[in-house]
């Protein structure tokens, strides 16, 4: 597989100013996405995932915004393109799905010529070469009868197929880059096996780079290549899905881990993070983790630990030393490795 | 009412037969019915005293609609309701207020189930003054407000004021008032982060073994499912089709759709049993027109499996098979349950 860099995004930072005061949506992010990989991230609500994205496709609002740092895709700087240019790419060369399949497509207008119009918008063919190519990337993306389905309305779509007739929208003009913010967030278990699968699929088909936002630990864990956990508006681990799953070096991502039920440590309490995220107002001096870290000492009120590696061989942003990391994080594991044993 | 009760009769909650339609009319003055939606279908199970039972399913199986049918608040179609020894699919309203302070609910969604416009000691001290107990309200409710996690001093503040995880301690208060025998909890953690599902996961435990609660817990999620309950019912359109104590079920499921749902769920990277996801094909079936015979049929790898190239087996397809046991205490409704250890045709390749 090529290692074609996609997209860098490097110090990222997108601040709302309201009434009350500054929100540090997403505050000092870098982070690159290849072409091949499935670029996982993970965060809580308010952790900066979709703002971070939706800035990327330049949707947030730049009146409303005070972004600065850099987004550059293929090379060229998102931030700095005007919005006929970005109108070009977006679509085109990236696209999104959303989490919500349920009001992505418009309820009044047909399924099939929803996707025409996403066709023609950047094509200029004949109409009825877009209709056929409708048909192919509905039957792609696993629609029964592409040329019935077509005439239907969404409601007449079930979640899951609504889903993937906005998959088949995103991928109409074989994109570089797909953004998939939550896309199985709202649906059942077993549709969101499907998806899954068709998501990884129409990575390897059409060689491409996937973004996968979530808060899902599980799903990132089976789908992505690589994984970064955000808090708080920034990332405070990222690797390689091995790297990051096999060896966690930041307290938080261990909250998270422990966090979710296992299905083999039954019978074990669950250890939950105690308190709440932050408000991205008012971000905690020093680690914005701290208040919640259970493994807080002298510097992490004070230093606000910078995104590095520190000998575990990834990047995190914990000011604890990698050697003090492995023996805290074996101490916590130990009692569930027990209890599965 | 207790004490009457057989001995044998550990069960706080029973249900025989439960059935619910609801009717799908046309016309708007002379309404007709013209079909129904069959929410839940002639299911049976027990709740023991002090036990957690898990109801799993995916969106529109009915998991939802026998919550509202166990508490009553709405009326089965057919079928038997026991709590406490007591039949009460019959009771009238009033007859069931007396009981309600037995049986509460935590609701899903921690917006929409607090009135923005109570305080929380409004909302908490609510059961209080419905059921006219004595007392100091403001204290008790304190109390309360203290046990789940919450600042007695937000005693007067109003639910925006609170994040989600913090709004779903105080339906976990409300519930908790009247120190109820049961607890339906329909989703109470699927609008929550992770971090904060789990705080409430470990709440709603302590508090069990705190006032000796019996939960029936309501979830689409198997892992949640699986951490809190003793033992799991899945259902699929309306049915019941397997139920089993928790770790048997994930060990050793029977029926192919649980089978399935367990394989499609996240595993996590520590997880290290290798086994390939089985991808179903196709969506639930309409509970309007639900297929004949096994409501899982057209879906079912397994019965394709068995068939063969004929297709899916006669009785599948036209007989619903029966809830029997399979192993003890194990039952499934399925004409073909799975051996131990059996892997589905679609993850042998794995």
């Amino acid at each position: 597989m090529s290692t074609e860099t996609l997209l860098e995004v490097k110090d990222l930072r997108v601040h709302f100013p309201t009434g009350d005061g500054l929100v540090k949506a997403v505050d000092g992010l870098s982070f690159t996405v290849d072409r091949g990989d499935t670029f996982g991230i993970v965060g809580e609500s308010g952790s900066g995932k979709s703002v971070t994205n939706l800035t990327a496709l330049g949707l947030t609002d730049r009146n409303a915004a005070n972004i600065t740092g850099e987004v550059l895709f293929k090379g060229r700087d998102l931030l700095k393109l005007g919005k006929e240019d970005l109108r070009k790419i977006r679509g085109k060369e990236m696209a999104m799905i959303f989490q919500d399949p349920f009001s992505c497509l418009h309820p009044f207008y047909r399924v099939g010529d929803q996707i025409v119009e996403a066709i023609l918008c950047h094509d200029k063919i004949p109409k009825k070469q877009a209709e056929q190519r409708t048909y192919d990337l509905l039957g792609a993306v696993g629609i029964p009868k592409p040329k019935e389905r077509f005439r239907d309305f969404p409601h007449q779509y079930s979640g899951g197929m609504r889903q993937r007739a906005m998959i088949a929208m995103a991928m109409a003009h074989n994109p570089d880059l797909l953004i998939a913010d939550e896309p199985t967030t709202a649906l059942d278990v077993t549709v969101q096996a499907q998806i899954l699968d068709l998501i990884e699929r129409v990575k390897t088909e059409f060689d491409i780079g996937v973004i996968l936002i979530t808060h899902d630990l599980g799903v990132v864990s089976e789908v992505a290549n690589k994984v970064m956990v955000m808090y708080a508006g920034r990332a405070v681990e990222m690797g390689t899905r091995d790297e990051v799953f096999g060896n966690p070096q930041h307290p938080y991502t261990w909250g998270l881990l422990e966090s979710i039920p296992h299905v083999d440590h039954k019978g074990s309490k669950l250890v939950p993070i105690e308190g709440a995220p932050p408000s991205l107002i008012r971000t905690p001096n020093g680690c914005s983790f701290h208040p919640r870290c259970p493994h807080r000492f002298d510097p992490c009120d004070k230093d606000d630990p910078e995104i590095k590696d520190r000998g575990a061989g990834h990047p995190d942003a914990c000011h604890l030393s990698a050697a003090e990391k492995t023996r805290v994080w074996a101490e916590r594991q130990a009692p569930r490795t027990k209890a599965a044993s | 009412m207790t004490d009457i009760a057989q001995p044998a009769d550990d069960y706080l909650v029973k249900v025989e037969g439960l059935t619910k339609n609801f009717p799908i009319t046309k016309g708007i003055i002379f309404q007709r019915e013209v079909a129904a939606v069959h929410a839940v279908d002639n299911i049976s199970f027990e709740v023991k005293s002090g036990e957690t039972l898990g109801l799993v399913g995916e969106s529109g199986c009915g998991k939802s609609t026998t919550a509202r049918l166990l508490l009553k608040l709405i009326e089965p179609s057919a079928g038997k309701i026991w709590f406490e020894g007591e039949e009460i699919s019959g009771f009238s309203r009033s007859q069931m207020r007396r009981l309600r302070s037995e049986m509460q609910m935590i609701f899903q969604d921690p917006y929409a189930s607090l009135n923005p416009r109570q305080t929380v000691g409004q909302i908490v001290g609510a059961p209080f003054k419905i059921h006219k107990t004595e007392g100091e309200g403001k204290k008790k409710v304190q109390e309360l407000m203290d046990r789940v996690g919450l600042n007695p001093e937000h005693y007067n503040r109003y639910p925006h004021e609170f994040s989600g995880g913090q709004r779903q301690r105080i339906g976990v208060a409300r519930a908790l008032a009247l120190r109820p025998k049961l607890i339906v909890c329909d989703e109470p953690v699927s609008a929550l982060d992770v971090s904060i599902q789990a705080q409430i996961l470990n709440l709603l435990e302590d508090l069990q073994d705190e006032f000796k609660l019996t939960y029936v817990f309501i979830s689409h999620d198997l892992r949640v499912v699986q951490h809190i309950s003793d033992r799991i019912a899945v259902m699929y359109l309306g049915r019941i089709v397997e139920v089993a104590e928790a770790t048997e079920l994930y060990k050793n499921p029977k029926h192919p759709y649980t089978a399935a749902l367990l394989s499609a769920v996240p595993k996590g990277h520590s997880d290290s049993s290798g086994s390939e996801r089985i991808v179903l094909e196709g969506d639930v079936p309409s509970p309007i027109d639900p297929p004949p015979g096994c409501p899982f049929h057209p879906r079912c790898p397994k019965a394709h499996q068995v068939g063969g190239p004929d297709g899916v087996p006669e009785n599948c397809r036209t007989e619903f098979p029966p809830l029997d046991e399979v192993d003890p205490d194990h039952i499934a409704a399925c004409w073909y349950p799975l051996e131990q250890g059996e892997k589905l045709q679609q993850a042998a390749h794995a």
